[in-house]
C-alpha cells in the first residue's frame, strides 16, 4: 500500500514537472518547434527547367537567411529542405512523401512545375499539408480548396491578356497556339481558346510538344502552313528560342508571344537574334526596377549568392519567401496550419515595397493576381512594352 | 505542302546523320568486343562540354577546338575501355553493360558538378540563316551536319578498307582467335576501336550541341541512336548508318503528319514493327547454326 502510494506521488510529480517545463511544445503540428519552422520544396534542380528551380531556391534562401540572421520570426528560424524532381511527376511524388513523412515539413512551399505539383496535389490534401505559393501559375491552384494558395496572375489570366492584345491592338485574325502537352501548357492554351471564341474566333493552329522535347521542325512546319500571324507560347525557356530558330529557317516569322515562364534572360541567351521582338508577360516587376523591396532583394542576393546573376527567376522565389514571412509574422507565436492560412487571408492590399499589392480573403486565393504587363525583347534585353494591367479573373473551363 | 515535306526531310536527315554517327559508334564497339556501350551517348555530351570549355573559357578558335576535341574524345574512349571494361572483360556480358551504364551516370554527374545543369548555347561555324534551293528550304547548319557526317563515314570506310590497322580491326571483329594467331594485338585493337567510336561520337557532339543546346542530359540522344543501330541490324555498319538516318527522317515526318506524342514514340513503333517482320534488322543477316 505504501509502495503504491509512493509510486503515485512520483508519477504526479513527473507530470507536474513536464507540464511546467518551458521546453514543452504546446502545439501538435509537424515541422514546427520552439526554435524552428521547416518548409519543404520540390524543385527541378537538374532537369529541363533547372534554371527556374535553382534560382527559385536561391531567392527563397536569400530571404530566409536574412530573416534567420535577425533571429527568425517570433523566435523561430526558417529551415528550407528542397529535393530535386527533375521536372518529372513520379519523382515529385517520391520527394513529397519524403518531405512530409520523413522530414516532417510544416508546409510545401514554392513547389515547382504544374505537372509535378499536380502529381502531389491529392497527397498533400490527404495529409493536410498546405501547398503554399507553388511555383506554378496554373489556375488549378486558385480553385482547389483550402490547402492550395497561389500568389500571382495565372497562365490563364495572362493568355486572356495576350489574346485581347493580339485581336484588339494588333488586329490579327490568325492566331496559333504552341503549348506543352500537359497541365502546364493546357491551362493557358484552353483559356486562350475560350477567350478567342468569346471574340468570335478560333485558333488557326494548335500545335503541341512533349515536355523536354528538343526539336520542333515539324511544329514549325505546321505553324507556317496555318499562316498564323502570331503564335502564343505556352512554353518555358528552351522551347521558344528553338522554335523561333526553326520557324525562321523555313522562312516563317510570326509574332511570338508567351506567358511569364518564357520571360527570363536564358531565353535571350539561347535564342540570340531569333528571339528579337518576342513578347512576354510579366506578373511582377523586373529585378532592376527601383523601390525599397527590390533594393533589399538586390542586397540579399549580393550577400548570400554573389555568383548568381540578378534574374526574374530568383526574384520569383524571393517574393514568395517574403510573402510567407509576412504570413508568419501575422500568424503570431501560435503557429499551426489553421493560423497560417488564417493569417494569409488577412493580407489585403499589402505592398512589400515595389508598388504592386497582394490581397487575399474570401475566395481570392491568388494574392497579387491582378497585375501583369507586357515586355518585349529589344536589343537583346527584355524591355517594358506596356504599363501594369489589372487582369480579370479567368477560371479554367 | 511539297515544300514543307522537303524541308522536313532535310532537317530530319540532318538529325538522322547525328543518330547514324552515334549508332556507328555503338556498332563498332559491339562488332570488335561484343560489348554494348551504354555510355556512348555521354561521349556526345562530354565532347560538347570539351568544345564549350575550349571555345568559351579558353577562347580558342573554332578550327583548333575541333582539332583538340576529337582526339580528346578518342582518348576518353580509350580510358573508359582500359579502366571500366577491360578489367571485367571475362565477366558475364550483363555485368559489362551495367558497368557502362554506371560510367554514363558518373560522366553525367561529373558534367553537372563542373558545369551545372543549366542549358548552355554553343556557337558553331555553320550559319543557321535560312537558305533555299528549289523546293528545299534549309540552313547551312543542316548541310554542314549532313556533309560532315557523310565525310566522316567515307573516311572511316577508307580507313577500314585500305589501312593495315583498319584491316586488323575488321579481322578482330570477325574472329579474335584468328586475328591473334595472325599476330594482331587484340588488346591494342580494342583500345583503338573504343578510341575511334568515342571520337565519332565526339564529332557528333560538336555538330549537335549548337543545335539543341548543351546540358549534362544531352546523352539521351544515345537512346535514339541505339534504336537506329538496332533498326539497321545491330552489328551491321551500313545498317547502323541507314537506320539512324531513317529514324531522323521518320521522326520529323510523324511529327508533321500526326502530333508530338506520336513523334516521340514513332522511333519505337518502327523498331518493333521491323523487328517483328525481320528480327535481325533491316540489313542484319539471320545467324544460322549448323545442327
Amino acid at each position: 500500500m505504501r509502495h503504491w502510494h509512493r509510486s503515485c506521488t512520483v508519477l504526479i510529480a513527473l507530470v507536474v514537472i513536464l507540464l511546467c517545463s518551458p521546453g514543452l511544445p504546446t502545439w501538435a503540428e509537424d515541422g514546427v518547434t520552439d526554435k524552428e519552422v521547416t518548409v519543404g520544396a520540390g524543385l527541378d534542380l537538374t532537369g529541363a527547367v533547372a534554371n527556374w528551380g535553382v534560382n527559385i531556391k536561391a531567392g527563397m534562401e536569400a530571404v530566409f537567411n536574412r530573416v534567420n540572421e535577425a533571429g527568425g520570426v517570433h523566435g523561430r528560424k526558417i529551415k528550407l529542405i528542397a529535393y530535386d524532381h527533375v521536372y518529372q511527376p513520379p519523382k515529385a511524388v517520391a520527394n513529397a512523401k519524403r518531405l512530409v513523412e520523413r522530414d516532417k515539413v510544416f508546409i510545401m512551399m514554392g513547389h515547382l512545375g504544374t505537372p509535378t505539383t499536380k502529381a502531389i496535389k491529392d497527397y498533400l490534401e490527404e495529409k493536410h499539408i498546405p501547398n503554399v505559393f507553388p511555383a506554378t501559375l496554373a489556375s488549378l491552384w486558385t480553385n482547389s480548396g483550402k490547402w492550395h494558395i497561389a500568389d500571382l496572375a495565372t497562365f490563364a489570366d495572362q493568355t486572356r491578356l495576350i489574346v485581347d492584345y493580339l485581336v484588339n491592338e494588333r488586329k490579327f485574325t490568325k492566331i496559333a497556339s504552341f503549348y506543352q502537352d500537359d497541365e502546364y501548357g493546357l491551362d493557358g492554351h484552353v483559356a486562350g481558346r475560350v477567350r478567342l471564341r468569346e471574340l468570335g474566333k478560333e485558333y488557326a493552329a494548335e500545335v503541341d510538344y512533349k515536355r523536354a522535347d528538343i526539336d520542333f521542325s515539324s511544329q514549325a512546319a505546321k505553324l507556317k502552313e496555318s499562316g498564323a500571324e502570331a503564335v502564343i507560347l505556352q512554353a518555358v525557356y528552351r522551347e521558344p528560342p528553338r522554335l523561333a530558330e526553326q520557324c525562321h529557317a523555313i522562312g516563317y516569322s510570326p509574332v511570338f508571344i508567351g506567358v511569364s515562364a518564357i520571360v527570363l534572360d536564358k531565353t535571350i541567351e539561347l535564342g540570340g537574334k531569333h528571339v528579337e521582338g518576342m513578347i512576354g508577360v510579366e506578373v511582377y516587376p523586373d529585378p532592376n526596377d527601383p523601390g525599397p523591396f527590390l533594393d533589399q532583394y538586390r542586397a540579399d542576393m549580393k550577400k548570400y549568392f554573389p555568383n548568381l546573376a540578378l534574374d526574374t527567376t530568383n526574384l520569383y522565389g524571393y517574393q514568395k519567401a517574403a510573402l510567407f514571412v509576412e504570413a508568419l509574422q501575422r500568424s503570431g507565436r501560435n503557429l499551426t496550419h489553421d493560423t497560417l492560412l488564417q493569417a494569409i487571408s488577412t493580407i489585403k492590399d499589402w505592398d512589400p515595397g515595389w508598388g504592386l499589392k497582394y490581397s487575399y480573403g474570401g475566395d481570392n486565393r491568388r494574392g497579387m493576381s491582378r497585375s501583369a504587363r507586357m515586355v518585349v525583347v529589344k536589343d537583346g534585353k527584355w524591355s517594358k512594352m506596356t504599363d501594369w494591367f489589372e487582369l480579370e479573373e479567368m477560371r479554367r473551363q | 505542302m511539297i515544300e514543307t515535306l522537303a524541308s522536313q526531310v532535310v532537317s530530319g536527315l540532318a538529325t538522322g546523320c547525328i543518330y547514324a554517327l552515334v549508332a556507328l559508334g555503338f556498332v563498332l564497339i559491339f562488332k570488335a568486343t561484343d560489348v554494348v556501350n551504354f555510355a556512348q551517348g555521354e561521349f556526345i555530351m562530354a565532347s560538347g562540354f570539351m568544345s564549350y570549355t575550349l571555345l568559351i573559357w579558353c577562347r580558342l578558335p573554332y578550327w583548333l577546338v575541333l582539332l583538340i576535341t576529337i582526339p580528346l574524345s578518342g582518348f576518353m574512349g580509350m580510358v573508359l575501355e582500359r579502366i571500366v571494361v577491360r578489367p571485367i572483360m571475362d565477366a558475364p556480358i550483363f555485368s559489362i553493360v551495367i558497368a557502362t551504364i554506371g560510367a554514363s551516370t558518373i560522366m553525367r554527374s561529373a558534367a553537372g558538378i563542373v558545369y551545372g545543369y543549366d542549358v548552355l548555347p554553343l556557337p558553331t561555324i555553320f550559319s543557321k540563316d535560312p537558305m533555299r534551293l528549289g523546293i528545299f528550304r534549309f540552313t547551312m547548319m543542316d548541310i554542314g551536319v549532313i556533309v560532315s557526317s557523310l565525310l566522316i563515314m567515307l573516311v572511316l570506310y577508307l580507313f577500314f578498307q585500305l589501312t593495315k590497322t583498319g584491316t586488323a580491326m575488321r579481322a578482330t571483329a570477325q574472329s579474335q582467335v584468328a586475328a591473334r594467331l595472325m599476330g594482331v594485338s587484340v588488346r591494342h585493337i580494342f583500345s583503338m576501336t573504343w578510341a575511334i567510336s568515342a571520337g565519332i561520337s565526339g564529332i557528333a557532339g560538336v555538330l549537335i550541341a549548337p543545335i539543341i543546346y548543351l546540358d549534362p542530359n544531352l546523352g539521351v540522344i544515345g537512346v535514339k541512336a541505339f534504336a537506329g543501330a538496332v533498326l539497321g541490324g545491330f552489328g551491321n555498319i551500313p545498317g547502323a548508318i541507314v537506320g539512324g538516318m531513317l529514324l531522323g527522317i521518320l521522326e520529323n515526318l510523324s511529327g508533321y503528319f500526326f502530333n508530338a506524342g506520336i513523334k516521340q514514340v514513332s522511333t519505337y513503333i518502327l523498331l518493333i514493327l521491323v523487328l517483328i517482320i525481320k528480327p535481325s534488322g533491316l540489313f542484319g543477316a539471320a545467324t544460322m547454326r549448323k545442327v
